[in-house]
């Protein structure tokens, strides 16, 4: 693959973007050295080998296999394009690219984007400035502050007293509030992530596929949607979501509610009322422990004796580990960006010992990573689907619902697809009346 | 005095060789952050390289002896999460949260102290009775829950006061009646009660006898008296608040200080913030401490004699 660049693209500290800058911010995570980035770029990354200089203006990217998805993995987030000399600069010895280049990079970053990052005091606040520089049309805002604030109350009061313009993160149960006042008003959007529940596959009381099957059955997700998240989360039928377009599979049936079929299943499986214990961690997802509450009543429904153990230690490495909650996100548009990157053959859930796959699971995992044909690579992605129903490691509960307020004046809305944490303030995407 | 110093010095050292260690172990055995929010959906071999990439590969007493040699050269480290050294973060929020305490007392010993004086003068009237009721309840009331009845009132319908940060004196307002809320309550209190005791003691009869007015008599004689009692109350109060009594304020006016951010730094387990942080704290208290034993000396000579031999 050779990409041509566009000219005349300048960084935020005025250097000029370079065919040099292009390779060496590719292969930063193409052959990662630092090892966050090794982190990152193994389960998604992997196929890419290297960057390579053409000529001044154009790149050449070499893969091992032939890549079905070149756009949508040029384009995550951790290749983006960075200053070489800037970077190596630092710390230490300019001519080389050291970890504490990367570290402080982090504190001081510098791209090509319409904004640049005029201040940054990690967890209080960033402030970016508009890039005069930039290639593309100029930004909308002069100046944008994002400043933390841990609490609700006082996000909402700063929005109404005038101090924020647009405030992040509210409750469902705190949208009324907003929107009765005339001057201000909400927008929100079901984020690009499940929250869901992981089962251990090899734990001793858990290996028969129908007691998982049971435990998986007996959640009514909707109903937790309309108590939790009034009826504004998105409850899929299977691990799939909308913005993964071509690949979007409403059709397949994959988790479903079935209070009587889960009775059944438990009656023919070998569970004997043994405890089943589920973690849950007490803050870092929105309605996380109350889910899990509900979790433990509809169990007992159908005869599952399970107990919550509320802790904030991440247990999925831990063989002991019976269920647990946690987040498959969408890393990019495509299934392999969701469940793809979670339950890939070595990946990290096989890895940390409570999922298994065989050889007829990498294989038909295989064609659906690198089928060239978008209908192969869906008929193989519903093969995983039915591998995960008849012997269940996950459950996707729903699509969280991610709201902001912010003045009635203000027109700005979450993009379909981007984390909650992603403000597009570019051209064309925030306007005051 | 020289070997008084000295003892004093040599104390505040062996104290904070203890905090250092205390926190240092403590964190160690509440698991590693790669074991939280960092490890989720990770391989076992990524796992291990975190581990490593943050120091915590080696036995917790190669960590431990390697965490006091670069104490002892001046290196405090690298946060875990912000990766720039701990001393600049660290620097970045104690004068906000100074600047709360200096003003929370300022406005504490300022109402407090003549009310409670005011209390004891009028204990068998009406008036002083309102002073106690009054210092009851503002006792009562939890500091989260003043915070959000004002900010209800004078944020949110007024619209008179901003709740966010500390960019102004306006914003001092309301965080500094919150933290001293609770401070003023329990001080007028004590106030009182120190002024019963001197107003019943002879010197004060005679004071009276030697026809001083009853103003210069309750203030030269009584509160001066009153005061050594006070200062032990003060300096207690004091290193409570330093030592993250201030995080619910911080965390509901968006107010960049110490306090939110050590709690932030134990839940993500971002030990050389918090080490360093609690040692920077500790420091603060010491340092407060001694100031208030100068005070002590100040106001009672004997204690200044005592401390000479």
């Amino acid at each position: 693959m050779e990409l041509k660049l566009r000219e005349g693209v300048t960084f935020h500290n005025g250097e000029a973007m370079t065919a040099d800058d292009v390779v060496f911010s590719l292969n930063r995570m193409y052959q990662p050295t630092f090892t966050p980035y090794v982190v990152r770029a193994r389960d998604r990354l992997g196929n890419f080998a290297e960057a390579v200089k053409v000529d001044d203006h154009t790149v050449q990217i070499r893969v091992k296999r032939a890549e079905p998805l070149w756009e949508t993995l040029l384009n995550l987030q951790q290749v983006m394009i960075i200053p070489e000399d800037y970077t190596k600069g630092l710390t230490g010895d300019p001519k080389v690219a050291e970890d504490s280049d990367y570290e402080a990079f982090s504190l001081v970053p510098v791209g090509t984007g319409p904004y640049k990052v005029a201040e940054f005091q990690p967890g209080q606040k960033v402030v970016y400035e508009r890039f005069d520089g930039f290639w593309g049309d100029k930004a909308p805002l002069d100046k944008a502050t994002v400043v933390r604030m841990p609490e609700t109350a006082s996000r909402i009061t700063a929005l109404k007293t005038g101090e924020a313009d647009i405030i992040t993160n509210i409750a469902p149960d705190q949208l009324d509030l907003i929107n009765s006042d005339p001057n201000l008003k909400t927008e929100g959007s079901a984020t690009a992530l499940f929250h869901v529940m992981i089962m251990n596959v090899n734990h001793p009381n858990l290996k028969d596929p129908k007691i998982r099957q049971a435990m998986s059955l007996s959640i009514d997700r909707d109903l937790l949607n309309e108590a939790l998240w009034l009826g504004k989360a998105v409850v899929p039928s299977s691990h799939t979501m909308e913005e993964m377009g071509q690949l979007h599979r409403p059709d397949l049936v994959t988790f479903e509610y079935d209070l009587d079929k889960a009775k059944k299943l438990l009656a023919e499986s070998s569970y004997n009322g043994e405890e089943i214990v589920f973690d849950a961690f007490p803050h870092y997802y929105t309605n996380g422990v109350l889910a899990a509450q509900a979790i433990m009543e509809m169990w007992a429904e159908a005869g599952i004796n399970g107990k919550l153990n509320v802790t904030d230690k991440w247990t999925g490495g831990d063989p002991e580990m019976m269920a647990r909650s946690w987040s498959n996100p969408m890393y990019f548009a495509d299934p392999f960006g969701a469940f793809g990157v979670m339950w890939a053959p070595n990946g990290p859930s096989e890895s940390e010992g409570r999922f298994n796959t065989d050889e007829e699971y990498a294989e038909i995992w295989e064609r659906f990573r690198f089928n060239g044909d978008v209908e192969l690579r869906n008929a193989a992605y519903a093969e995983l689907m039915e591998r995960i129903k008849q012997d269940p490691p996950v459950l996707p509960l729903y699509r969280p619902f991610e709201s902001w307020g912010m003045k009635s004046s203000v027109n700005w809305a979450p993009k379909k697809g981007h984390i909650p944490y992603v403000l597009d303030f570019r051209a064309g995407s925030i306007s005051f009346n | 005095m020289l070997t008084y110093t000295l003892r004093t010095l040599a104390r505040m050292a062996v104290t904070l060789f203890v905090i250092v260690s205390l926190v240092f172990f403590a964190t160690r055995l509440s698991g590693n952050p790669v074991d939280f929010v960092l490890g989720q959906g990770i391989t076992d071999e990524d796992r291990r390289l975190l581990i490593a990439y943050y120091g915590l590969d080696g036995s917790v007493w190669s960590q431990y002896w390697h965490y006091l040699a670069s104490i002892a050269s001046g290196e405090f480290g690298l946060s875990f999460l912000e990766r720039r050294p701990v001393a600049d973060i660290v620097a970045e929020r104690i004068w906000p949260s100074l600047k709360l305490l200096l003003s929370t007392l300022a406005l504490t010993i300022s109402v407090s102290v003549p009310m409670g004086i005011a209390a004891a003068i009028y204990r068998t009237r009406v008036s002083g009775s309102v002073i106690m009721v009054l210092a009851f309840l503002g006792y009562a009331v939890p500091n989260f829950v003043l915070a959000i009845l004002l900010i209800l009132v004078l944020a949110y319908w007024l619209n008179w006061l901003p709740v966010v940060g500390d960019g102004s004196v306006l914003h001092f307002i309301m965080p500094t009646l919150v933290m001293s809320g609770t401070l003023i309550a329990a001080l007028t209190r004590f106030t009182r009660n120190a002024m019963l005791d001197v107003l019943g003691q002879d010197y004060m009869r005679t004071a009276r006898a030697k026809g001083l007015p009853e103003r210069l008599v309750i203030l030269k004689h009584g509160l001066r008296n009153a005061s050594i009692t006070l200062l032990s109350v003060i300096g207690l109060q004091i290193a409570g608040l330093a030592a993250a009594g201030s995080v619910v304020v911080e965390s509901i006016f968006a107010w960049p200080g110490i306090g939110e951010l050590l709690v932030r730094s134990a839940i993500t387990r971002d030990y050389p913030v918090l080490q360093f942080g609690v040692l920077a704290v500790a420091i603060a208290v010491i340092v407060i401490n001694a100031l208030v034993d100068l005070a002590y000396a100040y106001a009672d000579p004997r204690i200044r004699l005592a401390k000479g031999t």
